[in-house]
């Protein structure tokens, strides 16, 4: 690990630089603003990889292992107290047995995610100078992107829950002020919105699991629960049930008795569907591309929207003794996976492929942890960072290229004016359909990691784990269509003839494919004619990297995360139960499980050269024809106008009930107006009254005083 | 300090200021000067004196031992028939005297410049009702607490029924009516209890054991008014109409402190006193604090009016704080006094921030406003600030009380957590919907095309507030460290006793 300076610059720097460049964006000026933000992050970024590799593969290993051996004791390999090193900045709060400070902390879980989000950041702000570079508002802009890598190297250090849903609710504030950057449009706007409470929803579930974790461990940080959980001690809840050891624990929620490991576990996995966009909260994600590229590569892609599978990973004790919690994991996570690859078929706006492929890989992460394959759903997290930052990046160089052109039916034949953008491109996609040849090391970084994924599910699913082999159908089904989706995008993209000349059909698109083209004057011509032209270097130096990431972080750290080494690596920061053998079984599995995702990916790549290489138009001729199941997937199967009918509807409308009728009518109509009306009515009739409100009130007013005085002494006086 | 009588001194320093002020001005009759410029030199003084109160205040704060049990600073002196004139404070009433402290300077900044009729009396007004809002939270006598929290009421009637906007009359009255409605249930009580104990001092109400039958008639009894001031479900229809035709100070100083009476009654009183009565109450308290939450978020929602919205939204969080008192943990408590000082910062700054704008454009309809951002990035920042602020981001203040009251209510009702967190999504629906409206977007309203970034007086105004919401979502432990002697005290009594 590094000295603690060094970690306290990886962490506090950006948000410094945040700070400066927001605050005094005045002083410092655009070009200052950028300096200052892209020299920290970047320099974080520089030292949290030289960290993650002296962790793997320098004295960090065998410092770990030394430090972790006398905490083995006696249960042997199962019960590890992680290594991990803490230092503590300040007591945040300290209520009773509400403790939480802030805090760092180091272990192999955020060394790899400092090393993604610092890594991944400093090149998504190298690439922001080319492709901001007409913006008026850069300061703003960076000082944003800074402030996210801030909240997000919080959220991953927190050694508490409290800090972490600091981190989790800053990264969503920062995912908020990005999406709706270009702040005087319309569409942008709404999807910001969108996005922020999308995620509210997830936190109710998470903030609730975080109240449930702090009433029945009586501590809100993570290694009294998570050693508790480990070690199955008698935990004494503060309230709601007696004392018991934690594995068996029942609790009271909502009027049912439910395990307490399911309860915390469930509540918390909700918070995690809404920032990771699994099915039902995904509806977000897609609407986010309405912010500017960079922001989707390195938010909506390669880190915040992993947090979810983090937290999962990071609580991997409750999850591996709550199986129900657990199967839920993995059952949304798989249907997440497939679904988001069915709807990824049949978009047309760039980033939009993009963005369901994400939610679609986020799903294999998930149920990959919901069986117990930690290890792999991490690795995963890690070369996905890689190689969909790598394909964001590059759509935003098509984009940027196009003259801010989003919608592919009017791209095509890119490929000769971008070519080092295509190669990046190209390198992308067979990372992410995860090209590689089994029982060798030749295969691009998602080979590795979604391989390890496919096979550690088919071996718990043999070992009955519940939905295992549910997810594994889904992951292969999936795989088939991530392949197909992938290479249409490649060839509608950049091969075939220019079609430029294709006229917006729908106002939708149109509404994202003019993303700054309103306000925000920049000096390009929307003069869809006009040659793309290739990138500018500051732009193809972030493609570059991520590309030698997308094509050798598998192989590099395969051995690390998921390979023999895995439990050195890890270090106890994940934890598998004694009888979870997933991660080695996957030695294991039947010879053509092996093969499955090859076979599946190559059929992809095939049907998609056939439709879109050899035959093109003949996908357009689908999505003419108009089939239910193309409508469905192109309409995401309908999950916005089903949401707009019941939620957002309901909620208006609710809203609008009580004010008109609880408030004005009822209360305001029973109680002083209709006192009022009333009074006003018998004063007409006798009279002789004076008119005037007060009077009137304080009659009434007294007259009750003195009935309730009289009905008191009356009761007291009775009762002695 | 020595027998220096600090709170009398704080108390009463403003009503000084009001009564010079008052003086000079009628013995100086209008030789010369218009009227205006009379008014502005009270505003001056009355700004002064504020301060001063403000800087005595924090003398307060210095001499008060974190430690030490019970009530400190205590001065008695007998008034008539076992009544006596007797001061303290604990943590709690310590930091409401502050943020009271702390906003009438403020708000008077913040008139300066917009009120123009009669600034002579309106500052006498805000004088007047801080010494009474002092008062109330450091009484120590049944009785003369009494007389502070109904005496209160007249100033703030005036403001708004003086100085307020065109419906102001209606408004002021309702508020009039609610408030005093509760508090004659709370005078009869307050009667009966001197009656039957032989005393209003309050250290020893708070040991004297009410029969359980008699605690529910007097916990009603109080809880009529308390609900009223906090404003719970379903009395609270008076705050939207109040706030809405109060002026911009008067709203800040409604929002602020006023509200944190009714808190602080069920702090003080209720559950010391009659902690049976508490206990038997407490679905009830969960109930209406859930609905408080829900059901005003969702109307905020729909409000064309920012202050409208706002005041709902006033409603909404200070139904976290009854949920919190009431879950009769230590985290819940001290979530509880958290969220009203943090609430006093963070609706108190919404309102100086609603009345920026309205100065400068003259209403209050969001429909008028959008695209902000374009012509007042300064303001377009604060305002981003306390709407996370005001939807409980963590780093805020706004998140402590929430997750604290919320945790608490846990403990004692999964239904009622669960309930309070839904809120807290509706939460960020009509703040940023409120947000979006009035800032993002381009300006269409041809009256904002000239509109100005905030000025001096502006940034005078919510810098302590925006220092203080930070400051206390970072460490709230300032505030924790000062009101855990009074959490546990008043937990003590309903557990323990």
């Amino acid at each position: 690990m590094l000295p603690d300076f060094a970690l306290l610059f990886i962490v506090l720097a950006p948000g410094l630089a945040a700070l400066i460049a927001g605050l005094f964006q005045k002083y410092v000026t655009d070009t200052g603003a950028m300096v200052i933000t892209t020299g920290t992050v970047g320099l974080a970024g520089i030292l949290s990889i030289i960290q993650l590799f002296m962790f793997a593969f320098g004295g960090g290993v065998v410092e770990a292992v030394h430090t972790a051996a006398p905490a083995a004791g006696d249960h042997g390999a199962a019960v590890v107290a992680p290594v991990q090193h803490i230092i503590t900045l300040l007591t945040w709060m300290d209520v009773g047995q509400f403790q939480a400070d802030w805090a760092i902390r180091v272990d192999a879980m955020s060394i790899v995610m400092m090393a993604v989000i610092t890594g991944v950041s400093g090149l998504v702000h190298l690439y922001s100078w080319g492709y901001m570079s007409e913006d008026p508002h850069r300061a703003r802009f960076f000082a944003y992107l800074s402030l996210f890598t801030f909240m997000m190297l919080m959220l991953v250090t927190a050694d508490n829950f409290i800090q972490l849903f600091f981190g989790w609710e800053g990264v969503g504030l920062a995912s908020y002020l990005l999406i709706g950057f270009w702040y005087t449009k319309a569409a942008p706007n709404s999807a910001a919105i969108k996005a922020f409470v999308t995620n509210r929803v997830g936190d109710f579930g998470l903030a609730l699991g975080i109240m449930g974790v702090f009433v029945v461990f009586g501590s809100v940080e993570f290694e009294p629960v998570l050693s508790a959980i480990r070690e199955n001690a008698t935990v004494t809840p503060l309230a709601l049930a007696d004392a018991a050891p934690i594995r068996e624990l029942i609790v009271p929620f909502l009027g049912y008795n439910v395990p307490a490991l399911e309860l915390i576990g469930v509540l918390l996995f909700i918070g995690a569907m809404g920032k990771s966009a699994q099915f039902f909260l995904h509806v977000w994600l897609p609407d986010a591309m309405e912010g500017p590229t960079p922001v989707s590569a390195l938010i909506h892609a390669a880190t915040m929207v992993t947090a979810g599978v983090y937290l999962v990973c990071l609580v991997s004790p409750i999850y591996e003794y709550a199986p129900f919690a657990a199967g839920m994991v993995t059952l949304i996570g798989a249907v997440t996976a497939l679904y988001a690859a069915t709807v990824g078929m049949a978009q047309n706006d760039i980033k939009r492929v993009i963005a369901y492929s994400t939610c679609s890989q986020l799903g294999y992460m998930f149920f990959a942890a919901g069986i117990g394959a930690y290890q792999a759903a991490m690795f995963h997290l890690f070369t996905h960072a890689f190689f969909k930052a790598l394909l964001f990046l590059g759509a935003g160089s098509v984009i940027h290229g196009m003259h801010h052109e989003q919608d592919m039916r009017r791209m095509g034949g890119v490929a000769k004016f971008m070519p080092l953008t295509y190669a990046a491109m190209m390198i992308g996609t067979i990372a992410i359909i995860g090209l590689g040849i089994p029982h060798t090391s030749f295969g691009f970084a998602g080979f590795f990691s979604k391989d390890a994924i496919i096979e550690t599910t088919f071996a718990a699913g043999s070992n009955g784990v519940s939905f295992g082999t549910l997810a594994f159908i889904f992951g292969i089904v999936a795989a088939l269509l991530t392949s197909f989706y992938s290479w249409r995008l490649i060839y509608m993209t950049f091969h075939g003839p220019r079609e430029d000349s294709i006229p917006p059909e729908t106002p939708e698109v149109d509404s994202h494919a003019d993303e700054h083209l309103s306000v925000d004057d920049h000096g390009h011509h929307h003069d869809h004619h006009e040659d793309p032209h290739e990138s500018p270097l500051v732009m193809l130096i972030p493609l570059g990297l991520l590309s030698l990431g997308a094509i050798f972080a598998g192989f590099v750290f395969y051995d690390s995360f998921v390979g023999h080494h895995q439990a050195e690596f890890w270090a106890g920061a994940l934890y598998n139960a004694a009888d979870n053998t997933v991660l080695a079984d996957k030695y294991n599995v039947p010879e053509w499980v092996f093969w499955a995702p090859l076979f599946v990916t190559v059929t992809g790549f095939l049907i998609a050269t056939f439709t879109y290489f050899f035959n093109r138009g003949f996908g357009a001729k689908i999505a003419a024809s108009g089939g239910p199941l193309h409508n469905l997937f192109a309409n995401k199967w309908y999950f916005d106008e089903i949401y707009n009918a019941t939620f957002v509807k309901g909620t208006s409308w609710l809203g609008g009930f009580f004010w008109k009728t609880g408030d004005k009518r009822i209360i305001d109509g029973f109680g002083p107006d209709g006192v009022t009306s009333l009074v006003r009515w018998s004063s007409r009739r006798l009279s002789a009254m004076h008119t005037g409100y007060l009077y009137h009130y304080a009659f009434v007013i007294i007259l009750a005083a003195l009935v309730f005085g009289a009905v008191i002494f009356w009761r007291v006086g009775g009762a002695g | 300090m020595g027998n220096f009588p600090i709170l009398t001194a704080v108390t009463f320093l403003p009503l000084a200021g009001a009564l010079l002020i008052m003086l000079v001005q009628s013995a100086t009759g209008s030789n010369g000067q218009d009227e205006e410029t009379r008014g502005r030199q009270s505003l001056m003084a009355g700004l002064i004196f504020s301060a001063a109160t403000f800087l005595a205040s924090l003398v307060m704060l210095v001499s008060f031992e974190v430690d030490a049990p019970g009530y400190q600073l205590v001065e008695e002196v007998s008034w008539f028939a076992g009544i006596q004139y007797k001061l303290g404070i604990d943590g709690m009433s310590l930091l409401l005297i502050l943020l009271t402290t702390l906003l009438t300077p403020i708000s008077l900044v913040a008139s300066y410049g917009t009120v123009k009729q009669r600034l002579t009396e309106y500052t006498i007004a805000f004088l007047v009702l801080e010494t009474f809002m002092i008062g109330v939270f450091c009484a120590m006598d049944l009785v003369l607490f009494y007389v502070f929290f109904e005496a209160g009421l007249i100033p703030m009637f005036i403001i708004i029924g003086v100085w307020g906007g065109a419906e102001r009359i209606y408004a002021s009255f309702k508020f009039f009516l609610y408030t005093l409605l509760g508090s004659l249930f709370m005078l009869a009580a307050i009667v009966f209890m001197y009656m039957q104990a032989g005393t209003s001092d309050i250290t020893v109400l708070e040991t004297y054991a009410f029969a359980p039958e008699v605690q529910t008639w007097l916990w009603l009894a109080f809880f009529a008014s308390f609900a009223v001031k906090l404003p719970m479900f379903p009395v609270h229809t008076w705050l939207p109409d109040a706030h809405v035709q109060a002026p911009t100070a008067g709203s800040v100083i409604l929002a602020g402190v006023l509200l944190k009476m009714g808190g602080y009654g069920f702090l003080r009183f209720s559950l010391p006193m009659f902690p049976d009565a508490s206990q038997f109450f407490q679905p009830m308290m969960f109930a209406l604090s859930v609905i408080a939450i829900v059901y005003a978020s969702l109307v905020a929602f729909r409000q064309t009016d920012m202050k409208k919205l706002i005041a709902y939204s006033s409603v909404a969080h200070m139904g976290f704080v009854t949920l919190g008192i009431f879950s009769f943990t230590e985290v819940g408590v001290q979530g509880a006094i958290f969220q009203m000082i943090s609430h006093g910062l963070i609706s108190g700054a919404l309102f100086l921030i609603v009345g920026m704008v309205y100065d400068r454009v003259h209403t209050r309809e969001i429909a008028a406003y959008g695209g902000l951002v374009n012509k007042m990035p300064i303001y377009a920042a604060i305002f981003m600030l306390f709407t996370m602020a005001n939807v409980g981001l963590p780093g805020t203040s706004g998140f402590v009380g929430e997750i604290l009251t919320m945790t608490g209510a846990f403990q004692a009702s999964t239904w009622a957590a669960a309930g309070a967190a839904l809120g807290v999504i509706f939460s960020a629906v009509y703040m940023l919907t409120l947000y979006r409206r009035t800032v993002f977007g381009p300006v269409t309203n041809p009256a904002l095309e000239n509109i100005t970034d905030v000025g001096k007086k502006d940034l005078i105004t919510i810098t302590p507030l925006i220092i203080g919401t930070i400051l206390l979502g970072i460490t709230p432990n300032l505030v924790f460290d000062i009101t855990r002697e009074s959490s546990l005290r008043a937990l003590q009594m309903i557990t323990g006793g």
